[in-house]
């Protein structure tokens, strides 16, 4: 993302139509921020869309002087991958909530995260249904008192940072709505990493679950309550800074900093390849006696999934070719018929002779003409000859030779397959590693005086340099060959593929794309 | 054997049906058999018939792979009603396919496989090539399996299993016999699928031969029947499916739109091959998105048309049914998408791998609010090509989503495409705006063009036309949310005069036959084949009966009406309880409409509606 003066300006971002949150939401703020970052991110606001569900938090693309859709309850991530995989230069954000992105559209959500699409999401979470007035939401905490849980909700709560960890979000961060600057910063984040974002933003309801946050956000409270994550720091909070996180086992704990020295305490690794260490942050509840991190959880870089696809596109047009519409519709077998005021008449059969048509020209072949199947390449295609994999040269020996020196030869030379000759150089059998394991070992007492021949095999079924790829896999995945041995057209060995060198190529072949 | 010398009888037309086990390579036996019909100037129709589960157990009833070739020498709409000869390579396949064989058929079974274990597993008590309950029939008791065997005996590099796969071969060949057909085309084709196993094609050369030879030196079967080419168009012919000609028509349109196509979807039998199809076509710019679920195909769909691709998503009924909010989502943001409806047999998960016409309604009226998408039917399997075409063209000049129906049997089924020149298909003009088009610099996202009522189709990255829409109910021109009960009234007043007008733009309805009459027969959607041959066959005995076939569902085409009341009385039939009537009656409700419905899950046949013609024709 280069930064390029656009002179845009907070103004910039706000449209012409009236607030509607409820005076004092938590909603203003987060709004307020997101107009206050966007003019510095250098990206033309035409650029921009915002996506939401349903919800009051979906109200916000309104507001928002960009494009935008405002769709239906829990698909906004479903529009927003749409949207960008057909334009990817856009910076597409969803907006969603509690009951919108982990409820209805609680499907959406994970396979979005999985797929790492760059999309910035932020997620305002007020444990409670705001717009439909009320009910309790899959955040609320179990004992939730609400219009549909007189008697205290019974559901556990969802933790939405555990969700993204589960999914593999490859950018997962916490923020407070009263946290204005540590808010901005966490979307400035958001908006620079390539892939998913997901933000969940602890966000106040006044009407309906007023002070749901307060141990979080209460200016008097909140620092013994949460604690602020920097990259590769250790984990230390408090008003005077004077407790840590160390890890005891496999759990997180609380430690005095005048008893525990820094050192002993767990440091914070944004960019850890794997989600255990978000798994722990994420577990850290203050239902559970612990300060609820703040900050970005994890941020790795992972494939996106947008640019594979096109670059897939790129790849399918360098091998076939940019599409030709009439070549796609010939891609089968074809027949011509002829204007029949050509004088083909159109009889049938070859009379009466009652003998087995022969191949060439025939009257009745003139008005029709066969084509053949226009061929479409895939990437590697299973019909390449198995020349092509560049087979190893095969050990051969000759089938005289004792049992000892066949197992020398496969250990000095370290090959799985020795090929055995008749007197002419023509394949008489073919004794493996595996021969040694199951047919040798235990059995034969003196390896020097028995022959190899007669613990070979001479049912070999080999191919041949031009057989097919798929004819090698056939016999490695269906009979469990490990080495193929290939012949000439007079049945001497030319060849062996390993199931590693077929395993590679497959391999290399997909890689370069 | 030189004094056999065989009669040759003509015939309009044969249907024929190879029927074997799932691995006796029956699909590929009667696609051989239609390439060389079609070849030779027939006209096909070909219905393949397949197990739904995956891998049967062999020789087991719910194993039977079947195939119907319907070859003439007219023109032909349908597979055919029953086949008149029979193929049976096991006994379960005799057991399945006997009761659509026509009365006195001709059976031709591999004697060989009639033993007493594939007897019990196909259920049969006793051996029906045995107890007379073939009887009425002409079999020929066929050891194909020995024959076969005898014939390749020569090939050193076979085992005798992989001998025994060339059997479909011996009786293609045989029916080549019976029916004079030439061998160079299979010849052909076996030499180049099996030019690197030569010892392969070596055997299905020498089983096919085998076969033609048994034909000839054989006294029963020394009648042999010619089937004349059929007059068809003069220009290049592929056989095509339904499936395969609704992703060509996709790729072809948004070619013709210079966009990128982009497919969001769910796999759901019988749409998946849509999916199969386009994720092929890459080097179109086709991307295709296989969602986490219905939903989001349909979600990532209007995402991709805000965006400016030409956006669609497919499914089948209950996928339609998981859809619709959606589909209301994009009626209401006027964004242009195409929902593919390939119906099969409902409601609930049905019956997937058959098919019925059950979800008209649903296309019609399964939205919450006044909800109006203008619906479209194809007709055949070629002509999905047009359909599809169509819906793209309708979508983006409307900025509306619209319903595809296709259905299982159209889908699944082939017939012969005459392969059109794409330069010659027109293009499909789109416009996204690059200037505002209100006062002050304003952009109104609503603001509609005055002849089709169409909002203008903004794209993100246009600077000066950000804008916002949504589901709430908006304001007229600026899209702003609005709960004025006058706006309400207009908006929704707006967008069913938008799709209403496009009946002026759409081309009228024909009739097939006189303009008047005592009898009009009206169809939709894949029931074309059945209805056309049975009121062609009507007609040409000189009774006076119409046909009106309707493509255009929602808007009906504007000259329907006064189609309708040039006849007394009028026949509908369909695959579902009577859909289209419930249309026709809403809107054309002083008419006789006579409701002809089934729900078996497998298509009319031609005698079905011809014996309802004629029963209506003799009360009147």
């Amino acid at each position: 993302m280069t930064e390029v003066t656009l002179n845009l300006t907070r103004k910039d971002f706000v449209s012409d139509q009236m607030v509607r949150w409820c005076p004092g939401c938590g909603d203003y703020a987060i709004l307020a921020q997101m107009q206050r970052v966007l003019p510095e991110l250098g990206i033309p606001k035409e650029d921009i869309v915002f996506i939401s569900g349903i919800g009051c938090s979906s109200r916000f693309p309104y507001y928002m002087d960009t494009y935008g859709i405002h769709s239906i309850h829990g698909r906004a991530p479903t529009l927003a991958s749409g949207l960008k995989l057909t334009n990817p230069n856009l910076q597409v954000w969803v907006i969603t909530g509690d009951g919108d992105g982990l409820s209805i559209g609680g499907n959406h959500l994970i396979h979005t995260l999985r797929r790492n699409i760059d999309l910035k999401i932020i997620l305002f979470n007020n444990r409670i249904y705001g717009l439909t007035k009320g009910q309790y939401s899959p955040t609320s905490l179990p004992g939730t008192k609400t219009k549909s849980s007189p008697m205290g909700s019974i559901d556990p709560a969802f933790n939405p940072t555990a969700v993204a960890v589960g999914v593999g979000a490859t950018f997962i961060a916490r923020t407070a709505a009263t946290d204005v600057k540590h808010m901005a910063e966490m979307f400035r984040r958001a908006a620079h990493h390539k892939g998913t974002s997901f933000v969940e933003v602890y966000q106040n309801c006044l009407i309906f679950n007023d002070g749901a946050w307060d141990y979080a956000t209460n200016p008097k409270t909140k620092h013994e309550n949460i604690i602020y994550l920097e990259d590769h720091k250790p984990l230390i909070f408090g008003k005077n800074k004077d407790k840590g996180i160390r890890l005891n086992g496999i759990h997180p704990e609380v430690v005095s900093l005048d008893e525990v020295d820094e050192s002993e305490l767990m440091v914070h690794y944004e960019d850890m390849p794997d989600g255990s260490l978000s798994y722990f942050l994420s577990q850290m509840r203050h239902e559970r006696g612990m300060p609820e991190p703040m900050g970005v959880f994890r941020c790795v870089d992972e494939p996106v999934y947008e640019e594979e696809v096109l670059q897939q596109i790129d790849l399918a047009i360098e091998q076939k070719g940019k599409g030709d519409l009439q070549q796609l519709f010939y891609q089968a077998d074809t027949w011509v018929v002829e204007d029949e005021s050509s004088g083909q008449n159109g009889s049938n059969g070859q009379g009466g002779n009652g003998s087995v048509p022969t191949l060439g020209v025939d009257e009745e072949y003139v008005g029709v003409v066969f084509n053949d199947e226009a061929s479409s390449e895939p990437y590697f295609s299973p019909t390449d000859t198995l020349s092509t994999l560049n087979p190893r040269q095969p050990l051969i020996a000759s089938q005289d030779i004792s049992l000892g020196e066949a197992i020398q030869k496969l250990h000095n030379l370290d090959v799985g397959l020795l090929a055995l000759v008749d007197d002419n150089g023509k394949l008489a059998g073919v004794f493996t590693e595996g021969d040694v394991l199951r047919k040798v070992a235990g059995n034969v007492t003196d390896l020097d005086a028995t022959p190899v021949k007669d613990f070979m095999t001479t049912n070999v079924t080999a191919l041949k340099e031009d057989d097919t790829l798929a004819q090698a896999i056939h016999l490695m995945s269906i009979h469990k060959f490990r080495h193929i041995l290939l012949v000439d057209d007079d049945n001497r060995p030319v060849g062996v593929l390993s199931s590693r060198r077929v395993a590679h190529y497959i391999q290399d072949n997909f890689a370069e794309n | 054997m030189s004094e056999l010398k065989p009669i040759y009888k003509d015939v309009d037309s044969v249907v024929i049906r190879f029927a074997g086990d799932s691995g006796d390579g029956m699909q590929l036996t009667g696609t051989q058999f239609s390439s060389t019909s079609a070849v030779l100037g027939n006209d096909i129709s070909t219905f393949p018939d397949y197990p739904s589960e995956i891998r049967a157990p062999a020789g087991t009833l719910a194993g039977v792979s079947g195939f119907q070739v319907n070859f003439a020498s007219k023109h032909v709409l349908t597979p055919g009603d029953a086949p008149q000869v029979l193929v049976a390579m096991n006994p379960a396949a005799l057991k399945s396919a006997l009761p659509d064989l026509v009365p006195g058929g001709t059976i031709i079974v591999n004697t060989d496989s009639f033993t007493k274990n594939n007897l019990a597993k196909a259920g049969y008590d006793s051996n029906p090539l045995e107890d007379g309950s073939l009887e009425g029939y002409k079999v020929h008791k066929v050891p194909l399996t020995t024959m076969n065997r005898e014939a390749l005996k020569d090939i050193e590099d076979l085992t005798s299993k992989e001998k025994d796969r060339s059997q479909n071969f011996f009786a293609l060949g045989l029916t080549f016999w019976i029916y004079d057909r030439r061998l160079d085309t299979s010849l052909k084709w076996i030499e180049q699928k099996f030019a690197k196993k030569p010892a392969v094609a070596e055997a299905n050369k020498k089983a096919l031969f085998a076969g033609y030879h048994f034909g000839e030196n054989t006294e029963a079967f020394q009648v042999r029947y010619r089937i004349r080419r059929a007059h068809l168009e003069p220009g290049t012919y592929r056989r095509i499916t339904g499936n395969e000609a609704t992703a060509l028509g996709l790729v072809t349109a948004a070619q013709k739109m210079g966009k990128p196509l982009f497919y969001g979807t769910y796999p759901i039998t019988p749409a998946s091959d849509i999916l199969h199809y386009l994720s092929t076509y890459k080097n179109f710019d086709v991307r295709t998105f296989q969602a986490e679920d219905e939903i989001a195909g349909i979600g990532s769909t209007i995402g991709a048309s805000f965006g400016g691709a030409l956006a669609v998503t497919g499914t089948s009924g209950p996928g339609l049914a998981l859809k619709t909010e959606a589909a209301n989502l994009a009626l209401m943001l006027e964004l242009p998408i195409v929902i593919i409806d390939v119906q099969r047999g409902g409601p609930s998960t049905g019956m997937p791998t058959k098919t019925e016409q059950s979800d008209l309604l649903q296309a019609m009226y399964g939205r919450n609010g006044e909800s109006p998408i203008p619906v479209i039917a194809a007709q055949s399997s070629a002509d999905c090509f047009d359909t599809a075409i169509e819906a793209c063209r309708i979508a983006v000049r409307a900025m509306t989503p619209v319903i595809m129906l296709s259905d299982g049997y159209l889908g699944n089924g082939a017939e012969p495409w005459k392969i059109p020149d794409a330069d010659k298909i027109p293009p499909i003009e789109v416009k996204h705006p690059t200037e505002p088009n209100g006062e002050n610099g304003k952009f109104l996202p609503y603001k509609r063009d005055p002849e089709t009522m169409a909002r203008p189709w903004a794209i993100p990255g246009t600077p000066g036309l950000e804008h916002r829409i949504g589901g709430l109910g908006k304001q007229p021109e600026t899209g702003n949310v609005s709960y004025d009960p006058d706006d309400n009234q207009q908006m929704i007043n707006e967008r069913a005069e938008k799709v209403a007008r496009l009946a002026n733009w759409l081309p009228e309805q024909e009739v097939f036959g006189d303009e008047t009459g005592d009898l009009l027969v009206v169809s939709w959607g894949s029931t074309f084949g059945a209805t056309r041959s049975a009121v062609q066959s009507a007609r040409a005995e000189g009774k006076k009966v119409s046909h009106v076939h309707i493509r255009y569902i929602n808007p009906f085409p504007r000259n329907l009406g006064d189609i309708l009341n040039n006849f007394k009385r009028i026949l509908v039939p369909e695959m579902n309880m009577g859909q289209l009537v419930v249309l026709l009656r809403a809107k054309y409700g002083t008419h006789e409409f006579i409701q002809q419905n089934k729900v078996t899950g497998r298509p009319f046949t031609i005698k079905e509606v011809y014996e309802k013609i004629n029963s209506l024709l003799a009360e009147s």
